[in-house]
């Protein structure tokens, strides 16, 4: 038996088959050309969106649900099983999750930019539902965890939100058809809060902890400045939300604050682990990764700035941007990249039994350099718009976001080919 | 192949069969750093066996990316700790 097929029967214990993580990341590529699609073509009034149905809600929801979610819950689905140790004790639920969700997320899109509770409602509940399915295989992971402690508690945190946040936003989506919430507004912004900082946000600071170190080959950040950066990051959540819901200012403030401090403190954590790494030429996702990592403190000043009006009359608009579109997706794109390659080499490694790939041959880097220029424009256009308030300049940025996004697409339908056929 | 670490508790000796590096117990990433520092400061000559409580999976392309094969064998030291252990036997092309 040579080296390669001996190992063959030792990964395929932990691993998922490729086409499970590799289904969703393929989905959140094709959503993030759609979100760009919508906002080019179809969005007249995103500049000053402040809540409701219509293209606008659609566009971000492909975002935070199609690209984010999807893309976590196929990166968490793939990673937990193997750091803790414990496989998936069956690969149908996965599936499910992706046959409940995927349809559903499409479908409450479609509910949301025509406007139509009537498909919103019966959508939001579907998605619901595998969301709560994915939480519980999270949940069953997690128990696992062992000695990923700062992991687990992120990834406990970010649960947490996550059945927060659905419950909330099945009764905003109610709340179109029957009225059951008092303030919708204040729902909304504390789904947004558990959405954003809640649930992706705890799950990447979480993940950081392993992803970032790992690429940069350094020692994993102490555990007591990151667990004081987690209850930071946590009671910021928590105290955000709750704030929202009652509408009140100073709670918001004081969240903001601790959130900054969170992330200040998260911030420098990550900076020892880069000047601690033996890998200093980290490449150009970690040009993205460095641009979300500045845009996480932005984002909060600019939300503070806005509660206060002092962030122009689309501040929030503004505020709401930077946090999904900004900070999560710039960071969850550039972790993308890395990881793409990485899955790809082991999915080849079992079933070829033969060389494995090297990373390079799976990393096209000329689809990801006109990715993050296009990207980088795509943000820098889109904040000065929404600013001014340009429908011009939306569509501007709109159309070399979308560039960016087809090249990203282009880039992981490449390395999930390789990944299932190699 | 035996594995058994000496009773004084250092994580790095040597057999006839290679070096051995136990890094159970250290917090991901620190055993695949630990696997490529040795490698990468040419601690090993051609054949390292590491020993790991899961499997490294993301240490595989950097290892192929450094020239270096590896496979997974049994654990055959007799110690009750090492009944979950994952025993990786890293090689480098062409020794």
């Amino acid at each position: 038996m040579t080296l390669a097929a001996t190992f063959l029967a030792g990964a395929k214990s932990r691993l998922l088959p490729a086409s499970i993580p590799f289904r969703f990341f393929a989905t959140a590529a094709v959503f993030h050309v759609l979100m760009w699609l919508v906002l080019l073509a179809w969005t007249n009034e995103a500049t000053s969106f402040r809540g409701g149905p219509g293209p606008t809600l659609a566009v971000v929801h492909i975002l935070v649900l199609g690209v984010l979610t999807t893309t976590a819950i196929g990166a968490s689905a793939q990673l937990l099983p193997v750091a803790t140790r414990h496989a998936l004790a069956a690969v149908w639920p996965i599936k499910l999750v992706f046959w409940l969700t995927v349809p559903g997320i499409a479908a409450l899109i479609v509910g949301m930019y025509a406007a139509n509770p009537e498909i919103i409602i019966p959508a939001a509940i579907v998605t619901v539902v595998g969301l709560l399915l994915y939480a519980g295989l999270l949940a069953d992971n997690l128990r696992r965890a062992g000695n990923l402690a700062v992991v687990a508690a992120y990834g406990w945190a970010a649960l947490v939100a996550l059945v927060l946040l659905v419950g909330l936003g099945l009764l905003l989506a109610l709340d179109y058809e029957i009225g059951v919430l008092p303030n919708h507004a204040a729902a909304a912004l504390a789904h947004m809060i558990l959405g954003g900082f809640g649930f992706m946000g705890l799950l990447v600071l979480g993940f950081s902890h392993v992803l970032v170190p790992m690429f940069a080959l350094a020692a994993a950040p102490p555990n007591r400045p990151s667990f004081i950066a987690f209850a930071l990051a946590t009671a910021g959540v928590a105290i955000g939300s709750i704030g929202a819901l009652a509408d009140s200012m100073p709670t918001l403030t004081a969240a903001a604050l601790i959130g900054l401090g969170a992330a200040v403190l998260h911030l420098w954590l990550m900076s020892r682990v880069l000047k601690s790494g033996m890998r200093k030429r980290l490449g150009q996702s970690f040009l993205l990764i460095r641009t979300a990592w500045i845009l996480l403190p932005a984002t909060l000043l600019i939300g503070l700035a806005a509660l206060y009006g002092l962030a122009g009359s689309n501040g929030p608009t503004l505020f709401g941007f930077l946090l999904i579109a900004g900070w999560l997706l710039t960071f969850l794109l550039g972790i993308l990249q890395r990881i793409l390659p990485f899955l790809a080499s082991m999915h080849a490694n079992r079933t070829a039994g033969a060389a494995p790939p090297l990373l390079s041959e799976l990393a096209a880097s000329a689809p990801l350099k006109l990715h993050a220029v296009c990207h980088g424009i795509a943000l820098a256009v889109l904040s000065l718009a929404i600013a001014v308030d340009s429908t011009w300049l939306t569509r501007a940025g709109s159309a070399v976001g979308l560039v960016g996004a087809v090249a990203f697409a282009w880039f992981t339908a490449s390395v999930t080919r390789r990944a299932l056929h190699w | 192949m035996t594995c058994a670490r000496p009773e004084d508790g250092t994580r790095i000796w040597h057999t006839t069969e290679g070096v051995h590096i136990d890094v159970r117990g250290l917090e991901p990433p620190e055993p695949m750093v630990e696997i490529l520092r040795m490698i990468d400061h040419g601690a090993v000559e051609s054949v390292l066996i590491a020993h790991f409580d899961r499997e490294p999976i993301f240490l595989y392309p950097e290892l192929v990316d450094r020239g270096w094969n590896h496979e997974i064998v049994p654990s055959s030291c007799g110690e009750p700790d090492c009944a979950d252990e994952v025993k990786l036997r890293i090689v480098r092309w062409g020794a």
